[in-house]
């Protein structure tokens, strides 16, 4: 019977080409990556470096420009010095916003409007010690002597709560993650919903039960579906790590593979088990119209799993977090999240996949026995009868 | 027919028996359809013919009985080479008519080439070729029909099994569909059909199964079902006579009225000049006949309703 068996890829072969070749799908996609990669640039135009131009005319301007460089590097601040050539030069450069500020023959600041408080207060500074040194040196100290009392070093900053940058930037890319995964989810898990309402309402199902076992067009179609879920899944990430990087968002770019390998994982994980009860929930309605309503359970708990998910990018540790990760319908949405943050052990992760895939592997045949028994049945289908009910 | 005469080349249904909770759809039903026989299955609403044909093709299992081709009991490798068309006709709408053919050849084992060239060829049988490209729900029904005839022979069936191929198509669709019925039937395809247009069973096929019930009342050749009819049937007609005054004839029951007259089965004792006298005491006799049962009379008398 080997033909018999390979007859599933067919059904999953037509499932991916015939959505994927979908002009709406097509569009949703090129939708949702150009949305991707506008809030990618926009949060980078947002969260850029602090930097300044700084424009110096007359003695001693400079001097002081060259010890607000010094200052700012310490402080992570970029600074450019721009020589300009004279007062009315330095005024017009600030006034067009060539420059945020303009230091005058040592003697005076320009600034626009309100002027810009770090890099002031910088500029200040250096002419602080600037002239504190000239007056020190000048009352007969030694240049040495006076550097020694003035160079000292910055008092340490003991942070009570550090930012880890690195764990700041897991976060917001388990964020958007859970936000991808869970829209994936439910997507795809709606369309093997409405796939199996499709063929039983335009009745082809009982051409295809003619030639093709109702559990391995079950198979087909969450393979078809599936697949293309994770093509698409891929893609998405790949642009979205594409433009970050290019944008220069990511500090940490092996890390967020990994989130994104993460991801795609427990897609998979999460995918089956919801394919599955979609499928349920399809093959008990007869049309499209009803299939909201048996599909609201499963859509509560999507969304309920989707806000512990999100929670869980702020709090991984919680108790709600660390369950939801070990339930094998919320771990796909908070597992991914949790291990990007270093927050799970590495029980707790392998206690998830199991439970996951044990739930699944108990979950398919009951919904495949469900499906089978409900194909041919019309109207709204009563679970609880089918299963007691005899095969078709 | 007997079991080894059969068993060479014949659809056999055996024994089915199929019951719907308390209802029993099918009660022991068994026929057969020789390789290029035509078969008729006909019976009232409700009777099992849609059942027995998924039970046939394996949509539906039997609580008893088997079905056999080639005198082996089918499995799902052999029903593969069956052809179906379904009561409720299905195509998926959306899906364009060409890769709907290929996507079903492969279902039903053909390798990708020949199924694309079987789907072409199909399409251009049909005279739909030029919508090959279109999605199936922007066809027209007649059109859709046509696609569906094509599914049901795309990967050349061994066996065709058809439930109400004939219903919702015009008199040139009618005239195409046996055709192309009767090409496959030739070509040494048992064809199994089921119908309520009894008059079109009567032209195409020699055989009939009739069933009601969950049983089958009859089966074999027309004529054959014809002769055992015991009854005695005459036509007659009288000029201006309207319809009433045959219903005042003693010793007949009309089993079709007519508009000066009718079809009427003669009680034991009466003959049909009885009926002639009768007729020319009302007026002059247009028509009289001695007549062969219609398969829709053998039907009214076999269907108890």
């Amino acid at each position: 019977m080997n033909r018999e068996r390979s007859l599933w890829p067919i059904v999953a072969r037509r499932e991916f080409v015939e959505r994927a070749r979908d002009r709406g799908f097509q569009v949703s996609t090129s939708i949702t990556l150009v949305l991707l990669i506008g809030v990618i640039v926009i949060s980078a135009l947002f969260n850029r470096p602090t930097s300044f131009d700084l424009g110096v005319v007359g003695e001693g301007s400079d001097a002081i420009a060259q010890d607000v460089v010094v200052a700012a590097k310490a402080l992570d601040i970029g600074l450019d010095v721009h020589e300009l050539a004279d007062t009315t030069a330095a005024r017009r450069a600030v006034d067009a916003g060539d420059a945020d500020a303009a230091i005058v023959d040592a003697q005076r600041i320009v600034v626009r409007a309100s002027p810009p408080a770090q890099l002031v207060a910088l500029i200040q500074a250096a002419s602080l010690r600037q002239r504190s040194r000239q007056a020190l040196v000048s009352s007969g100290l030694s240049v040495q002597e006076v550097d020694r009392a003035l160079l000292q070093a910055p008092l340490p900053v003991d942070a009570l709560q550090p930012v880890n940058a690195k764990r700041r930037e897991a976060a917001s890319v388990a964020f958007v993650g859970v936000l991808v995964l869970y829209g994936q989810l439910f997507a795809y898990g709606y369309w093997v919903a409405s796939g199996v309402v499709e063929e039983k309402s335009s009745r082809v199902v009982e051409v295809l039960l003619a030639t093709v076992r109702p559990s391995h067009l079950l198979r087909g179609k969450i393979f078809g579906i599936g697949l293309l879920g994770l093509a698409q899944l891929l893609l998405i990430g790949i642009v979205g790590f594409v433009a970050a990087k290019g944008v220069g968002t990511l500090d940490f770019p092996s890390e967020a593979i990994a989130t994104l390998g993460l991801v795609l994982a427990w897609f998979v994980l999460g995918f089956f088990f919801y394919a599955s009860l979609f499928a349920v929930a399809g093959s008990i309605v007869s049309r499209q119209e009803d299939l909201q309503t048996t599909m609201t359970p499963l859509t509560i708990v999507i969304v309920a799993s989707f806000f512990i998910g999100i929670s869980a990018t702020s709090s991984p540790d919680s108790t709600l977090a660390v369950v939801a990760s070990l339930l094998p319908f919320s771990s796909p949405l908070v597992m991914p999240t949790r291990i990007a943050l270093g927050d799970a052990t590495w029980w707790e992760i392998v206690a998830s996949i199991v439970v996951s895939v044990g739930a699944t592997a108990a979950l398919i045949p009951v919904a495949t026995k469900i499906y089978s028994r409900a194909l041919l049945r019309s109207g709204r289908v009563r679970i609880r009868q089918v299963l007691r009910g005899r095969e078709a | 027919m007997s079991d080894a005469a059969a068993g060479a080349r014949a659809l056999e249904l055996v024994g089915l028996t199929r019951r719907f909770g308390d209802v029993v759809a099918l009660d022991d039903v068994t026929f057969s359809v020789e390789a290029g026989q035509m078969v008729g299955f006909v019976g009232p609403n409700g009777a099992g013919k849609t059942t027995a044909m998924r039970i046939a093709l394996g949509v539906l299992r039997p609580d008893a009985g088997e079905v056999r081709w080639l005198g082996r009991a089918v499995d799902a490798e052999t029903r593969r080479r069956f052809g179906y068309m379904p009561e409720e006709r299905g195509l998926y709408p959306k899906m364009r008519v060409l890769d709907q053919l290929v996507y079903l050849a492969r279902l039903h084992g053909l390798e990708p080439e020949d199924a694309r060239a079987r789907a072409a060829a199909m399409v251009q049988a049909l005279c739909v070729a030029d919508r090959g490209g279109d999605r199936a729900e922007s066809l027209s029904l007649g059109n859709q029909q046509r696609v569906q005839l094509a599914a049901a022979l795309v990967h050349r069936p061994e066996v065709l099994v058809l439930d109400e191929p004939f219903s919702g198509l015009d008199p040139v669709g009618v005239d195409v569909l046996s055709e192309m019925l009767r090409g496959q039937a030739d070509a040494g395809v048992p064809v199994v059909f089921s119908s309520h247009q009894l008059d079109l069973v009567e032209r195409l096929c020699e055989s009939v199964v009739m069933i009601d019930r969950g049983r089958v009342v009859a089966s074999g050749r027309i004529g054959d079902l014809r002769a055992a009819d015991p009854r005695r049937l005459v036509r007659v007609e009288v000029s201006g006579a309207g319809e009433e005054w045959i219903e005042r004839v003693t010793g007949v029951r009309v089993t079709e009225p007519l508009p000066d007259g009718g079809i009427v089965e003669l009680s034991d004792g009466v003959s049909g000049s009885d009926v002639l006298d009768a007729a020319r005491a009302v007026g002059p006799v247009r028509h009289f006949s001695v007549v062969q049962p219609s398969l829709s009379e053998i039907f009214r008398r076999l269907v108890t309703r």
